[in-house]
């Protein structure tokens, strides 16, 4: 398989330079709740902002406190340094306290002519879905005007139809470890999982042709146990290589960079922006929804059931309200059903914590027989 | 006592109701010789917070506030046992009197309970602290809910009936510990949402959720609102909001003649009471002891050195060594965001308005209006930057409570803007504003120390000293 690894580590990638010598718009955005399909819609390359394991944030610290999530700091420090210049625009959500204090501070430092908040609402109900098709129809209508651009209801249909094939193709990757053999490590899942944030659907679509050609072939990789990874936004590639060295084949996560990108179908009918919201609104998975947790749980059930780790491991980046908080209660309800499950604390990004890390996944491989 | 498995009778809420059914037998004036005796019978802990209270320059308005407070937490607690009624925990960016307009429901202020605990009991509050984080509850959470909720998590202490949650987009710390012990202990939520949007189509929205909201408690307590009862507890309201303006008024002579500790009084008046006559009785004690201050030039230091605001809260785990011992240098505490509530006149005209302003005054509430806003900085500088002007303020300080990552993740911005706008320095601090073991009181007098003497009282001087050269070259010398 090509070097996934590398080329999700390049900042800006192959993909930003062609996009910018076709004159394509490249448009930031950071958290799930952001429809990309409107983008694609629109011409536009839409482009998940990552922390890249980034941990000098000397220039981000001299904004965001050391009291909010590295990762937030390491995304604003790239920003900072001129890493993201290449965005045309920012399209920020209020994913979480941290996330809203990144843009909030990007916007006023270093800001970008175009400049979109999308208001996702943390509940589901029909007052926050219409809520939601309103912001929705905000943001076409705003990336209409600024870059005069024209997006019609058959350019959303077709860039629904080409993520759903993009979501096909890249769940017969994802889930060709959920048997025995497993030929894709947890390392270059997380980094196709990422490229889709960082590479145009088409593209990206072309790429996933690639590696489904190519991975039936690869020999199993040899693990003494399958884990689940769960948490945090996690975009860091070499701390899962890192942690499956030991011996633990990642098998599925549910992370905001990995498995909760397959969202629910959408609803068969209504126009499109309906459809969208729909989609991304109750199909977040993320403990930033309230009166939800249900639903999170479900997903989670599902993911273990099929993919048959022997335990979940529950990260937390220092200071994420949002997953700390919510990984108190996964383990104790998943350790109620005999999952065994460990939760880890981590400083976003550090190398230096990575051999803590390390030893604790030793021991819960030890823990779990392995 | 910290450190310690947390046995039944021993929660924070069964401790304080302990404590607040003694102190509501207090006569409501002590003698020097009376306070002497009662602080040498408490323990250590408590002992400096209550030294604080019972100071002689506020002491009536001290022993006022807390039976206030005790008769909230008594009543609530009574509330609670009775089948008829039901006990709701709020968090305190919630007006208490949405649930006072339910002749049924009794609200609880979970961050009152805990500056409760925190203040008044042995240990402060690291017990409960302590157990929450012994079941795997980050240490970055916010000990301002954690503490009480913590406690309540033990399975050992006073249970209420409903939590209500009204932080989802305004603070993840609060909502979430809420979610988590209304999942754990079974309790049910109530969660009201503020868009961040603050424009009409927000409040529009707002407004659709809060009447869904008041639908779900009307369910709950099995009570259909009653417009008369309504307007009974939002006219009590009205006429502790009129009072809160001369109080607000009366901040702006200097020396300020307002105690430093009133502004405690102020949210602790606002979070647990407002909508019932306890609160108007309160806010008129502080405006009457105010006044007297002001009539007498009653000022505790040779003169007030530092006037300052406070950008967000305060601490409380060291009345004596904080509000007190800033006084009796000069150092005014001109209020910080909770006392600087604003709070807003409601139009008990019909219950339609009555309902709107409630969602209103949710809308507005102090933290929610700037956490929750659209930007987490505009709207807190904006309104700081208003008091800074509006008090005659020559400082700012920003704690830095540290779980507070909305307001640690601008403050940057806002300490810039707020200097610019001003051109007051703001001294940022950093502490746990509820447990003394991260920052001691020792550490954060020694950084005001500093700052007044080297930065405010220079600034001063130089200011002083440049109007004296502008009017000697205006006179042409």
């Amino acid at each position: 398989m090509m070097d996934l690894k590398k080329l999700a580590s390049e900042l800006p990638n192959r993909y930003v330079e062609e996009a910018r010598e076709r004159g394509t718009k490249i448009i930031g955005y950071a958290c799930l709740a952001t429809p990309r399909e409107v983008f694609d819609a629109g011409g536009f390359f839409p482009y998940r902002i990552r922390g890249m394991s980034v941990t000098r944030t000397e220039l981000a610290d001299a904004w965001l406190s050391r009291f909010n999530c590295g990762f937030c700091r390491s995304c604003l420090q790239l920003a900072l340094e001129g890493a993201y210049d290449f965005f045309d625009g920012l399209v920020e959500t209020n994913g979480c306290d941290h996330l809203r204090g990144m843009f909030e501070n990007w916007q006023y430092a270093h800001p970008r002519d175009f400049f979109h908040y999308i208001r996702v609402p943390h509940l589901t109900n029909q007052d926050s879905m219409d809520w939601f098709v309103e912001e929705l129809e905000l943001l076409k209508e705003a990336l209409e005007k600024h870059f005069e651009v024209s997006i019609t209801e058959e350019d959303l249909l077709a860039a629904m139809s080409l993520q759903g094939d993009i979501a096909d193709k890249l769940r017969r990757v994802y889930e060709s470890r959920w048997g025995d053999e497993v030929r894709v490590s947890g390392g270059e899942i997380l980094a196709l999982m990422t490229l889709e944030g960082s590479a145009p659907a088409e593209d990206f679509s072309r790429l996933l042709d690639e590696v489904l050609a190519e991975y039936p072939s690869r020999p199993p990789l040899k693990y003494r146990a399958r884990l689940m990874l769960g948490g945090s936004a996690t975009d860091e590639i070499e701390l899962v290589s890192e942690l499956e060295s030991v011996g633990g084949a990642v098998v599925a996560d549910s992370f905001c960079f990995g498995g909760r990108i397959f969202r629910g179908e959408e609803p068969l009918d209504g126009p499109p922006l309906r459809r969208l919201a729909h989609r991304y609104l109750y199909n977040l998975m993320c403990p930033r929804m309230f009166d939800d947790y249900a639903r999170r749980k479900a997903f989670i059930d599902d993911l273990i059931e099929r993919s048959r780790p022997d335990g979940v491991v529950l990260f937390h980046n220092k200071f994420c309200d949002l997953h700390g908080v919510e990984n108190v209660k996964l383990r104790m309800d998943l350790e109620k059903q005999g999952v065994p499950v460990l939760t880890l604390e981590k400083e976003y990004g550090a190398a230096a914590d990575i051999g803590r890390l390390k030893t604790r996944v030793q021991a819960f491989l030890e823990r779990l027989g392995k | 006592m910290s450190g310690h498995a947390v046995r039944p009778g021993e929660g924070l809420f069964d401790r304080i109701s302990n404590l607040v059914r003694v102190i509501l037998r207090v006569k409501d004036d002590l003698s020097d010789e009376e306070v002497e005796g009662l602080l040498r019978a408490l323990p250590a802990d408590t002992r400096r917070n209550i030294e604080a209270l019972l100071n002689p320059r506020f002491r009536r308005e001290s022993i006022l506030f807390m039976k206030m407070i005790g008769r909230w937490v008594v009543e609530g607690e009574e509330a609670a046992r009775d089948p008829r009624r039901r006990t709701i925990l709020v968090p305190f960016n919630f007006p208490p009197e949405v649930i006072y307009v339910f002749r049924r429901g009794f609200p609880l202020t979970c961050e009152v309970l805990t500056t409760l605990g925190v203040s008044m009991l042995e240990g402060q509050g690291e017990r409960y602290w302590d157990y929450a984080m012994g079941l795997g509850v980050p240490d970055f959470l916010c000990s301002s809910s954690t503490i009480e909720l913590g406690s309540i998590l033990s399975g050992c202490d006073f249970k209420p009936q409903a939590l209500v949650q009204s932080a989802p987009g305004a603070c993840d710390a609060n909502s979430k510990i809420h979610e988590l012990v209304s999942h754990l202990m079974e309790v049910p939520q109530f969660i009201l949402e503020k868009p961040t949007e603050g424009g009409a189509r927000g409040k529009e929205l707002h407004r659709r959720y809060f009447r869904r909201f008041i639908s779900q408690l009307e369910g709950f307590i099995g009570e259909e609102l009653d417009e008369g009862h309504m307007r009974e507890v939002l006219e009590a309201a009205n006429a502790a909001t009129d009072l809160y303006y001369d109080f607000y008024e009366l901040h702006k002579a200097s020396p300020c003649p307002v105690p430093n500790i009133f502004s405690l009084f102020t949210y602790g008046t606002r979070f647990t009471s407002w909508g019932r006559p306890d609160a108007v009785e309160m806010m008129r004690a502080m405006v009457e002891r105010s006044r007297r201050r002001l009539e007498a030039g009653d000022y505790p230091a040779e003169r007030e050195v530092a006037r300052c605001v406070w950008l967000y809260i305060g601490y409380y785990f060291d009345f004596l060594g904080f509000f007190n011992w800033m006084e009796e240098r000069g150092i005014t505490y001109l209020n910080d965001v909770l006392s600087l509530c604003q709070p807003m006149r409601y139009d008990t005209s019909s219950k339609q308005s009555m309902l709107d302003g409630l969602a209103e005054a949710v809308f507005e509430y102090p933290m929610t209006r700037q956490m929750g806003a659209d930007s987490m900085s505009a709207l807190w500088v904006e309104d700081m930057s208003r008091f800074i002007r509006d008090m005659g303020a020559n400082c700012a300080v920003y704690s830095g409570h540290h779980a507070c990552k909305q307001t640690q993740s601008v403050i940057g911005q806002v300490r810039g803007e707020i200097n610019r706008l001003t051109g007051v320095p703001v001294l940022c601090l950093s502490g746990d504003s509820w447990i003394r073991r991260m920052t001691p009181t020792s550490v954060l007098q020694e950084e005001l120390t500093s700052f007044v003497d080297h930065v405010v009282s220079k600034k001063g001087k130089r200011g002083r000293r440049s109007e004296q050269e502008k009017t000697r070259q205006r006179q042409g010398g």
